[in-house]
């Protein structure tokens, strides 16, 4: 199966992101922990509104600009675009990955010109769990075994993990490396959940097991929060206030046949899924690996950081996690990962606060993690549905 | 004693899989044309789109490719620790099981194991759960 590389050629950099807003993840938390009762606690459409309104500020446009919406997270689409008071063009619901590159589609196609994407979801405040008899619904991985006693979306990077230390010997300190890397950046993010929690690798190795050989800190955080991210035709972002960060390249890759089954997951460690959308990304982008500066990977654990490494061919297979040791995905590193504190540390907001990274990192106004230099920044949501990576680049 | 267990998902082609269990046979659904065995449970075969699927008996034989350990409880009806195997069956598929008779501690990469059932029970009635032991 083919793609039409001339015009995901011509597509690249035409449209571009110019506004960016999320909420306060860290006094939310900190809230909602001590259950403070004078604390403003917004429900899912009220954190996506006050996204929406900070990415809207930021963006230097006026809502009236907003011609396409795309919405993620409880609140459907048609609530949220009453509750902007808009008549979008394009009206998409989904995932970051598929939100976004429909609004990528719609403004080059001319269907609209400027889209908000828009997520909110208090689901700490809701009690949503990922695992337990409760599931019955999802991907088919997370109800069909429960007769084995096996849940959860974490049990799912349990197994990955396993299989890479049985298949190329990697420890546990390995994968703790990338757990502590991320944690560090997470303090140099006032608005990280975890800014005032630095860890070590023994703080690391001496967290209970949740799903063996995963430790708790392997896992990603659950906390209320609500992320906004507006985009525009790139020909129309060059008199706003930031510089506009350019869509280069996507791929997808999902898992159509075999999709329910275990070995992509397992044998094949995701690496079929990443390698054939990253090559699509890489192309549609004109680039190749050594182009990239800055990698957000979505991290619904620490195992996920080396399987996109050695999926997307910054390493050989096998050797992901050799390279998150002795700082390579530090900030001041080869290649800094999560340089916000991802879904781990900053904030799990299912892949969009990785892309609101990306733009501050491009922007140059990350602060003190700040990458040096940073011109290109590649994202990435990878699980068992496929693989979603796209590349950004700081545009003029 | 059957041990209790979380509900299964029944219905339909499920329905046919947990009764060849109770006869105590690990069948698997097949699409001889295409030479493709599937789990879990496919309404239709995903190449050719035959609805005449067969279920064939498996070997019961196997390599253990990943476990995990919930160290936590997810399910009322089991306390932690509870071991899950991924094993790799003769035929091709990758079946999520549990160890009968060994831990993790004992695991090593492709362990060859071997099918067995333990009796058990859900809310649905008792049933017997393919699980597997070393061979
Ligand atoms: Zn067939």
């Amino acid at each position: 199966m083919g793609y039409d590389l001339a015009r995901m050629r011509d597509m690249s950099g035409k449209v571009a992101i110019v506004g960016v807003g999320d909420t306060d993840y860290h006094a939310d938390y900190a809230a909602a922990r001590v259950k403070d009762p004078n604390y403003h606690f917004l429900d899912s459409e009220g954190l996506a509104m006050k996204a929406f309104y900070r990415a809207l500020e930021d963006s230097g446009l006026k809502k009236e600009d907003i011609d396409g919406l795309g919405v993620s997270g409880p609140v459907i689409h048609e609530r949220m675009a009453e509750l902007l008071g808009i008549q979008p063009k394009l009206n998409t619901s989904g995932s970051i990955w598929d939100t976004m590159s429909a609004a990528v589609n719609a403004i080059y196609s001319g269907q609209c010109e400027t889209v908000a994407l828009v997520y909110g979801l208090a689901q700490r405040s809701m009690g949503v769990r990922y695992g337990g008899a409760q599931i019955r619904g999802g991907p088919m991985s997370y109800y069909y075994y429960h007769p084995w006693g096996w849940s959860s979306q974490g049990a799912h990077w349990a197994l990955m993990f396993k299989h890479h230390q049985l298949k190329y010997g990697s420890t546990e300190e390995q994968l703790g490396a990338v757990a502590v890397t991320i944690r560090n950046h997470a303090t140099l993010n006032p608005n990280a959940v975890m800014h005032d929690r630095p860890m070590t690798l023994d703080d690391y190795m001496q967290s209970r097991y949740v799903c063996r050989p995963l430790h708790l800190f392997d896992y990603c955080l659950v906390n209320d929060g609500g992320v906004c991210i507006i985009l525009r035709r790139a020909d129309k972002a060059k008199d706003l206030p930031h510089a506009p960060v350019l869509v280069d390249g996507y791929g997808v890759t999902t898992g159509g046949k075999d999709n329910t089954q275990m070995q992509w997951l397992v044998e094949d460690m995701f690496y079929t899924y990443l390698s054939t959308s990253g090559k699509q990304a890489f192309d549609m982008a004109g680039m190749s690996p050594k182009d990239i500066d800055h990698l957000q990977p979505y991290d619904a654990a620490t195992v996920h950081v080396p399987i996109y490494l050695e999926g997307f061919g910054f390493t050989k297979q096998g050797e992901g996690l050799e390279f998150c040791q002795d700082g390579r995905i530090g900030l001041g590193g080869e290649l800094p990962v999560n340089t916000s504190g991802g879904m781990m540390s900053e904030s799990y907001m299912m892949g969009w606060n990785h892309v609101v990274e990306a733009v501050r990192q491009l922007r140059h106004e990350a602060g003190a993690r700040q990458v040096k230099d940073v011109e290109t920044s590649m994202f990435c949501h990878c699980s068992m549905i496929g693989a979603y990576p796209f590349i950004f680049r700081r545009g003029a | 004693m059957a041990q209790k267990r979380p509900d299964r998902t029944l219905g339909g082609v499920h329905d046919t899989f947990w009764q060849y269990c109770n006869q105590g046979e690990l069948r698997l659904q097949s699409c001889s044309r295409c030479n493709r065995t599937f789990w879990p449970p496919m309404p239709v075969c995903d190449t050719c789109g035959t609805f005449d699927l067969e279920w064939k008996p498996l070997s019961g034989r196997g390599k253990v490719v990943s476990f995990c350990t919930f160290e936590r409880q997810y399910y009322d009806e089991l306390p932690p620790p509870v071991d899950c195997i991924v094993v790799k069956l003769e035929e091709g598929p990758q079946f999520l099981s549990n160890p009968q008779g060994f831990t993790w501690k004992d695991i090593s990469f492709e362990l060859p194991v071997k099918l067995t059932f333990i009796d058990c029970e859900d809310a649905a009635g008792p049933f017997k759960l393919p699980v597997f032991e070393r061979a």
